[in-house]
C-alpha cells in the first residue's frame, strides 16, 4: 500500500537520532509552557523561530509542532489540578477536571486526559495520512482563481469559527492583508507604506508583528489581573489509574470528542480551543443526566480533552495541502516554513515527502512521548507551577525581545516590536482579537498575486472567478458562509458555543 | 443627538476608518492600472476602502447597539513593558546582552506596583546568565555579550 510504504518513510525520517532529540525538546518546552499559565504555544513557538533557523527544515517542524501539541496535554494538568486553564484550550477542562481533583480523583483525571488525548493524537495523525494525499492532489489542480477563491474562503471561515465579533475580526483581516502588502511590489518594483524606513522594504518583518501583538500583549494582559494564589491539589502517582466503571464511562467521550476535534481541526480557524468547547458541549447533549457536568462528570474531562488534541493534529491538514494556515499557531508553522525556504502546499508532498511524513510521523512519536512525560512526571510539573508570574514575565518578555533581534539584528525591529503591541493592546480593548489581522498578514501578498494572475489570465474580466468550477464552488461556499452568519439564529448559537463554560 | 452606546465599537470604527484613509492617502501615488494589469496601487486602495467602509459600519453600531465599555487602562504595566522593549533595542548593541538583561528585568519588573529589589537584583543576575548561555553560547545568536564586541 502506498499509504504504508510512505508512512515508512517518515517514520524512517522522524527516528533518526536528531529528530527525536528534537521532538522530546519540543514536547518538554510544550508541557512546560501548557502547564505555565501566560505563557501559550504562540509567543513560545515565535520566539523558538529564529533559532530554527540554523536546524534542518524537519527537525524545526518537529520540534515546533511539539509545542503545540506539547501544549495542549500540559495545559490539562493545570485546569485540573489548580482549576486554571495553562492553556486557552484547557478552559473547559477546568470545569469538570478541578471538581473531579477536589472529589479525590485528579489522578483519574489526568490519566484519562493524558490517554484521551493519545488516543486522539493518533488518531489525528492517521487522519492526516490518509487526508493529505487526496487533498494535495486535489490541490494541483488549483489555479489562480481557484486559490484565491480558497484563500477568500479560508480567511471568511476562520474569521466565523474565532472567538468573537465576526464583522470585527473581518475587518481585522482586511487590515492584514493591507499590512501584509507594505514593502516592495513583487510584480512591478514600487515601494509601498514604507514611510523612508529602508527596514520595511521586504514588507513588514513577522516576528516584531507576532510578538508584539501575542506575546507582549499577554503579558501586559495578565499584568493588569490580580495574581492568583496558585496551590495545586497533591496526585501520587499510584492514584493515577481510572477506576473500571471511570474507565467504561470516558471510552466514548474519548471517542467522540476525537472525531469532533479531528473535523473541527481541518476547518479553517477551527483548532484545538473551538474543539474542546464543542466537544463538551456535544458530551452534555447525549449525558442521560447532565446536571452532572460541572460538579465532577469524566465525561466533561475525556471528551474535550481528546477533541483539543485531535484538532491540534488535524490543523496541519490545511497548510501541509493547500498553503493555507487555519489559525495563528499554524500561521506561525508557515512562518517557520517560508523562513526555510519552503512554500507550504500542495507541493511539499511531492518534492519533499520526507518532510511532510517525516512531520506526520513525528506526532505518533510526540504523542507517545508526552504520555510519558506527563504521567509519570507529573510531580515536576506541578512544582513548577508555584512559581510566581512576577518572576516569569520579565524572563518571558526578555525571551520575546531575544526572538525578535534574533532573525533581524536592528534596533528597529524594536520599535515595530512595540508599535505592534500598543496596536494589538488597544484593538483588544476595543473588542477586536488579533488572529484574524495575522491570517490576513500571511495571506495578503499571495491573494494580490493570484488575483493579478487571474486578471490577467482573464484580461480583467472578474467573471474568471465564476466561470472554474472549483472557484465558482469555493465562492459559493463562502457566500453561503457569509448568510448564514447574517441568520440571527446560527449567530446566536454560535455565542451560546462560546459562552458553555467561558 | 446621537448618543454613544457602544464605545468599543466606536472606539475600533474609528480606528479602522484612520488605517483605511491613511492607506488611501499614501497609497495615491501608486499607479492604480487597471484590473488586466494591477498596478502596485490595484490591490492597497481597494482594501482601503473596503477597510473604510468595515469602519463605518463597525463605528455606526456604536450608535445603534448596546455594547460592554471600555476597561480602564492601567498605564503602569504597559508602559514599563513597552519601555522595557524599546530599551532593549537602544542598550544591546551599546552594553552587551548580559547587562541589557539585567536593565530590561529591572524596567519590567517596575510594571508591577510591588517592587522588590533584592528580588528583582536576583532574577536579573539568573535570567542575565541564563540568556547570554543559551543564546550567545548556546545557539550563537548574532548579538554581543558584552560592550565594545
Amino acid at each position: 500500500m502506498d499509504a504504508f510504504s510512505n508512512l515508512a518513510t517518515g517514520f524512517a525520517a522522524a527516528a533518526s537520532f536528531q529528530n527525536l532529540g528534537f521532538a522530546l525538546i519540543g514536547c518538554l518546552l510544550g508541557t512546560l509552557i501548557g502547564v505555565l499559565p501566560g505563557i501559550g504555544p504562540i509567543p513560545t513557538i515565535a520566539m523558538l523561530l529564529p533559532i530554527t533557523f540554523g536546524l534542518d527544515p524537519l527537525s524545526s517542524l518537529i520540534m515546533l509542532a511539539g509545542i503545540y501539541y506539547g501544549a495542549q496535554y500540559g495545559g490539562s494538568t493545570t485546569s485540573i489540578l489548580v482549576n486554571m486553564p495553562g492553556e486557552a484550550s484547557s478552559v473547559v477542562t477546568c470545569m469538570d477536571g478541578y471538581q473531579m481533583a477536589r472529589k479525590g480523583r485528579a489522578g483519574a483525571a489526568l490519566s484519562v486526559a493524558a490517554l484521551g488525548s493519545f488516543f486522539a493524537g493518533c488518531v489525528g495523525t492517521i487522519f492526516i495520512a490518509a487526508f493529505g494525499p487526496p487533498l494535495a492532489a486535489l490541490a494541483q489542480q488549483f489555479n489562480s482563481p481557484d486559490y484565491f477563491s480558497l484563500m477568500l474562503l479560508g480567511l471568511l471561515m476562520a474569521v466565523v469559527l474565532a472567538h468573537g465579533s465576526v464583522i470585527k475580526a473581518i475587518a481585522m483581516v482586511i487590515v492584514g492583508l493591507l499590512f501584509g502588502l507594505v514593502g516592495t511590489d513583487v510584480n512591478s518594483g514600487a515601494v509601498r507604506y514604507t514611510f523612508g524606513v529602508s527596514e520595511l522594504w521586504d514588507g513588514i518583518d513577522f516576528l516584531p508583528m507576532v510578538i508584539g501583538m501575542f506575546g507582549i500583549v499577554e503579558i501586559i494582559r495578565n499584568l493588569e489581573e490580580k495574581e492568583v494564589d496558585r496551590t495545586a491539589i497533591s496526585t501520587k502517582f499510584r492514584d493515577l489509574w481510572p477506576s473500571a466503571s471511570e474507565f467504561a464511562q470516558s471510552w466514548k467521550p474519548v471517542l467522540r470528542g476525537t472525531a469532533v476535534g479531528s473535523i473541527l481541526g481541518i476547518l479553517p480557524g477551527g483548532g484545538a480551543v473551538l474543539a474542546a468547547f464543542a466537544a463538551y458541549t456535544v458530551e452534555k447533549k447525549v449525558a442521560k443526566d447532565p446536571s452532572r457536568f460541572g460538579k465532577g462528570a469524566i465525561e466533561g474531562v475525556a471528551g474535550p480533552e481528546s477533541a483539543n488534541n485531535a484538532a491540534a493534529q488535524t490543523s496541519f491538514i490545511p497548510l501541509l495541502t493547500l498553503g493555507l494556515p487555519s489559525n495563528p499557531i499554524m500561521a506561525l508553522m508557515m512562518g517557520a516554513m517560508m523562513i526555510q525556504g519552503i512554500q507550504p502546499g500542495a507541493a511539499v508532498m511531492t518534492s519533499r515527502p520526507d518532510l511532510f511524513w517525516g512531520m506526520v510521523a513525528s506526532m505518533w512519536i510526540g504523542n507517545l512521548m508526552l504520555v510519558v512525560i506527563n504521567l509519570p512526571m507529573i510531580g515536576i510539573w506541578v512544582k513548577l507551577l508555584s512559581i510566581p508570574y512576577r518572576y516569569l514575565y520579565p524572563a518571558i518578555l526578555m525571551f520575546c525581545v531575544i526572538g525578535v533581534y534574533g532573525t533581524n539584528a536592528n534596533a528597529v525591529m524594536m520599535i515595530l516590536t512595540a508599535v505592534f503591541a500598543v496596536f494589538g493592546y488597544i484593538m483588544v480593548r476595543f473588542g477586536c482579537e488579533p488572529a484574524p489581522m495575522v491570517l490576513g498578514f500571511l495571506l495578503g501578498p499571495l491573494m494580490e498575486e493570484n488575483l493579478r494572475r487571474s486578471l490577467v489570465l482573464s484580461r480583467g474580466d472578474p467573471m474568471i472567478f465564476l466561470q472554474r468550477p472549483i472557484s465558482l464552488t469555493l465562492l459559493i461556499c463562502a457566500l453561503g458562509l457569509l448568510l448564514v452568519i447574517v441568520l440571527p439564529n446560527v449567530r446566536k448559537s454560535r455565542e451560546i458555543a462560546f459562552q458553555e463554560g467561558g | 443627538m446621537l448618543r454613544i452606546r457602544s464605545p468599543q465599537d466606536l472606539g475600533a470604527g474609528l480606528v479602522f476608518i484612520a488605517i483605511g484613509v491613511a492607506g488611501v492617502y499614501f497609497g495615491q501615488d501608486l499607479t492604480y492600472g487597471s484590473s488586466s494589469r494591477m498596478g502596485p496601487g490595484y490591490f492597497p486602495i481597494i482594501l482601503s476602502y473596503l477597510t473604510i467602509m468595515m469602519g463605518l459600519i463597525i463605528g455606526g453600531r456604536g450608535f445603534a447597539l448596546d455594547g460592554p465599555p471600555i476597561q480602564r487602562i492601567p498605564l503602569r504595566p504597559i508602559s514599563f513593558v513597552i519601555l522595557a522593549i524599546l530599551a532593549f533595542g537602544f542598550l544591546i548593541e551599546q552594553i552587551g546582552l548580559a547587562l541589557t538583561t539585567v536593565a530590561v528585568i529591572f524596567i519590567a519588573s517596575a510594571a508591577r506596583k510591588q517592587f522588590n529589589v533584592k528580588e528583582t537584583v536576583v532574577l536579573a543576575i539568573v535570567v542575565a546568565a541564563l540568556c547570554v548561555g543559551v543564546f550567545i553560547y548556546g545557539l550563537s545568536q548574532p548579538m554581543p555579550a558584552w560592550w565594545g564586541r
